[in-house]
């Protein structure tokens, strides 16, 4: 990778680190270790790794929810204090949209915030109620809808902000496998279309190679970024890429990286692993020797 | 962390003897020279005074065991036919379509109404307060019972047919406990309300029992023993209260329902 | 209080509300027919025990109960009663509920004084209020003051209850979400909090409702002048059963009404709920 200009430049963590109580105390948790990291503007960006292993945390640094113990973090050139509407829109794993506003409203409020006109508003809300295919669930209420209609809606909230970049805290995390496949795609061609900047936390190999154009693996707590894996591939990418020999490999690549941070986050799975688990095993003792 | 909720704990608890001393104050200054009328707030000294003299000559225990035995008759009536006819109601959706509507309804209806007419067919003793308890405390007893035994997931019912249950070990094994944490809340419901109507009842027309006593206290212009027996039903319903909750923590764990849900 | 809620398991698919495509037969085995069929079985076993059974000392059959409401809506006093009552009722739920609401808000507002204040409003609200019935006789007069006091006394705690819990019980992610948006604090309160709020506000008019209708007409039975506690007593002193049968049934019907109409307008605020 060419090292990139500022002016490509989305995000750029510095040595950030965060720990949640106090040191020595039971309730001390080191949830992200000096961990730096760049994301150019447009890019697809995957985290992965572990339970716990603080890939929500470095999500939740970037968008300013939480505010790093030490080490800096800069939005767009800009050092970040709090959430940025005007930069930053999330999509949560848990189900975000307000049960008493329908899927409209849910929009429109968001607008409101940003201090958006109305006619400006009712353009925005039918817009990307449309982008997510879901003009016709306008007026529904939240628990009317499946949790994968319910995840497109935010999606749709967080593209009506218009914002260059996207945060996605495993959104389809509680979705089935095949919803999954269905939203990934369309993600894909939302890449394409609008050369947004996306930063994606997944447990799911199969989601990170099919979106990311790069895969940041986590190593178990304390946090910290072990290797990012490229995957050179043009977006939209088409069903056919998950069955190709890139997939596979880089697929396998990340499976033999995550295996023995997974054996770390759960002790007691270590016998388990080693007998079910043979070649992934061997390659990894070579790298830790 | 501990510290700062300790230091929170000391405040509320610093906040509460705070309330307690204005209320006294305010109670005592309320009733010195020139304050209220003696009739409608005694002074604190003669409530107390008052108050010991009732525990000390054992004045409160007859009206107490009267006000007992019906709340206990009450509550025995409404738990056994609330549950039995609960439990049978809820065997079958179309009965539990016919009649739990009805009762919901029913329960509704505010049945302090009907003591007149108790009164009038079972007399000012004991059997109109029982009646009339039961009537009350019925309702949410019968209700929870229908919802509780209806509502049982039939992954449990299924489960256990898979494993060959006989029909009796399916209601002992699988349904009471199942069914167990929502018919529990219904029982400490139906134990208040039964409280609370027979000493309503009694205080509405009555010879005898503790809602009498404070009825009595106040047709006689004796104020303060009439504070002395509110205490008195305070600290019982105190007592009531703190025990039914007791009872449904531990009737919850050998269940192992957790709190809350 | 799960109970109560049970009353909302109303069961919207039997056939009759399908319309009008189901045929008779079925229409007359569904539940709704079955339970006018049970309501029917109850009158007409009444109609049997007053007439053949009982002292008419001390029963009316329902056949000269509803023949005599005519009558007894004609006696003078009796409809004035009825709207004293009514009145009593109204003003009552309605202090209920600002006080309940103020009181509420003052106490959820903060954590401190939701641990401070909150455990002594339920301590207050375990009192048996009956105890303290004959006090506000003594002090409000046995008009309808004291029926309206002690109607707001057994009102206000599930509004402030109602008020605290669902002040507490927003998911964190809602607010995490509004903020990410860029909320302000303002925008938090109007967006976010207070239409989280509501349905479990209405919940708690519903049983404030339940506390006001039993306060008052507790009132009104065990001292009143003009009410209908005034009628009651008269009637079940000249064991006068038709028309205290009369009296009662009319009251329970409105006060069925009234707890009908307030479980409406909580079902329609918290439609959006599941």
């Amino acid at each position: 990778m060419s090292s990139p200009q500022p002016d490509d430049l989305a995000i750029q963590v510095e040595n950030a680190t965060m720990q949640f109580g106090k040191e020595g105390s039971s309730l001390f948790v080191n949830a992200l270790l000096e961990t730096s990291l760049t994301v150019k503007k447009g890019e697809f960006l995957c985290l992965i790794g572990p339970s716990g292993c603080g890939k929500s945390t470095l999500m939740n640094l970037m968008g300013g929810l939480l505010t790093a113990t030490s080490g800096s973090v800069d939005v767009m050139g800009q050092a970040i204090n709090g959430p940025m509407p005007d930069k930053i829109a999330f999509v949560f794993q848990e189900n975000s949209l307000f049960p008493w506003n329908t899927i409209a409203e849910n929009i429109d409020v968001g607008l409101k915030f940003r201090g958006v006109e109305k006619a400006e508003r009712a353009r925005r809300t039918k817009e990307s109620l449309a982008s997510v295919g879901l003009s016709e669930f306008a007026d529904h209420y939240p628990r009317q809808l499946s949790g994968g209609m319910r995840q497109r809606a935010a999606l749709a909230r967080a593209l009506s902000l218009e914002t260059d970049i996207i945060l996605m805290d495993e959104p389809f995390g509680a979705l089935d496998e095949q919803t999954r496949m269905i939203m990934g795609e369309d993600l894909s061609h939302l890449m394409a279309r609008t050369g947004k900047t996306i930063i994606f936390v997944t447990h799911s190999l199969g989601e990170a190679v099919y979106l990311a154009d790069r895969v940041a693996i986590f190593s178990a707590r304390p946090g910290r970024i072990k290797r990012i894996i490229d995957v050179n591939e043009s977006h939209p990418r088409l069903p056919s890429f998950v069955t190709s020999e890139k997939f596979v490999n880089l697929r396998n690549e990340l499976y033999r990286e995550l295996h023995d941070e997974m054996a770390k986050a759960t002790p007691h799975s270590n016998k388990i692993a080693t007998v079910s688990a043979d070649g992934a095993q061997l390659s990894s003792e070579d790298e830790l020797a | 962390m501990s510290r700062s909720s300790l230091l929170d704990k000391l405040l509320v608890l610093l906040t509460w003897v705070v309330c307690l001393l204005l209320i006294y104050w305010a109670w005592r200054e309320a009733t010195g020279e020139g304050g209220v009328s003696i009739t409608l707030l005694p002074a604190p000294d003669a409530v107390f005074k008052e108050l010991g003299h009732i525990l000390s000559t054992g004045a409160f225990i007859e009206p107490w065991e009267v006000t007992f035995y019906e709340c206990v008759m009450a509550f025995s009536w409404a738990a056994s036919v609330g549950l039995a006819l609960g439990y049978v109601i809820s065997r079958s959706t179309y009965l539990v379509q016919v009649f739990e509507p009805l009762l919901a309804s029913l329960f509704t209806v505010p049945m302090v109404l009907f003591f007149p007419l108790c009164v009038l067919y079972f007399g000012l003793g004991p059997n109109s307060k029982i009646v009339f308890g039961f009537s009350v405390a019925f309702f949410p007893i019968v209700l929870a019972a229908i919802s509780g035994f209806a509502s049982v997931e039939s992954g449990f019912v299924q489960a256990a047919r898979s494993m060959g249950a006989t029909r009796w070990q399916m209601f002992h094994l699988v349904l009471v406990p199942a069914a167990f944490p929502v018919v529990l809340s219904g029982l400490r419901m139906g134990a208040v309300l039964t409280f609370l109507s027979v000493l309503g009842s009694e205080t509405l027309g009555s010879l005898e029992g503790l809602g009498h006593a404070i009825h009595n206290a106040s047709m006689d212009m004796n104020p303060a023993e009439m504070y002395a027996y509110i205490i008195i039903v305070i600290v019982i319903a105190a007592l009531l209260n703190l025990s039914l909750g007791v009872i449904e923590a531990i009737g919850n764990r050998r269940y192992g329902v957790t709190e809350g849900e | 209080m799960p109970i109560q809620n049970i009353a909302s398991a109303a069961i919207p698919n039997t056939p009759l509300a399908r319309g009008h495509a189901v045929p008779w037969s079925e229409r007359l085995r569904s539940p709704a027919a079955a339970r006018l069929y049970v309501i029917a079985a109850l009158l007409i076993l009444w109609e049997i025990f007053a007439r053949f059974i009982v002292d008419p000392l001390f029963s009316a059959p329902p056949s000269q109960v509803f023949g005599n409401m005519g009558a007894l809506l004609a006696r003078p006093g009796v409809v004035e009663a009825l709207m004293l009552t009514l009145g009593e009722l109204a003003a009552a739920f309605v202090l209920a509920i600002l006080i309940g609401l103020v009181i509420g808000l003052a106490v959820g507002s903060t954590r401190f004084s939701k641990r401070a204040f909150f455990p002594v409003l339920m301590m207050l609200y375990g009192i048996p209020q009956v105890t303290i019935l004959p006090i506000l006789i003594l002090t409000f007069g046995i008009g309808p003051m004291s029926k309206i006091v002690f109607g707001v006394t057994h009102g206000m705690f599930p509004v402030i209850i109602a008020t605290v819990a669902s002040m507490n019980n927003l998911k964190p992610i809602f607010r995490t979400s509004a903020w990410a948006m860029g909320a302000s604090r303002w925008q938090t309160f109007r967006y976010v909090l207070l239409p989280h709020m509501v349905p479990g506000f209405f919940t708690g008019l519903r049983l404030a409702m339940s506390g006001v209708l039993i306060g008052v007409l507790l009132g009104e039975l065990y001292a009143s002048s003009k009410g209908i506690g005034h009628f009651t007593q008269m009637f079940s002193d000249n064991f006068d059963q038709v028309n205290l049968l009369g009296i009662v049934l009319i009251v329970a019907a409105i006060a069925m009404v009234f707890n009908a109409i307030v479980r409406r307008v909580e079902l329609y605020f918290s439609r959006w709920r599941a």
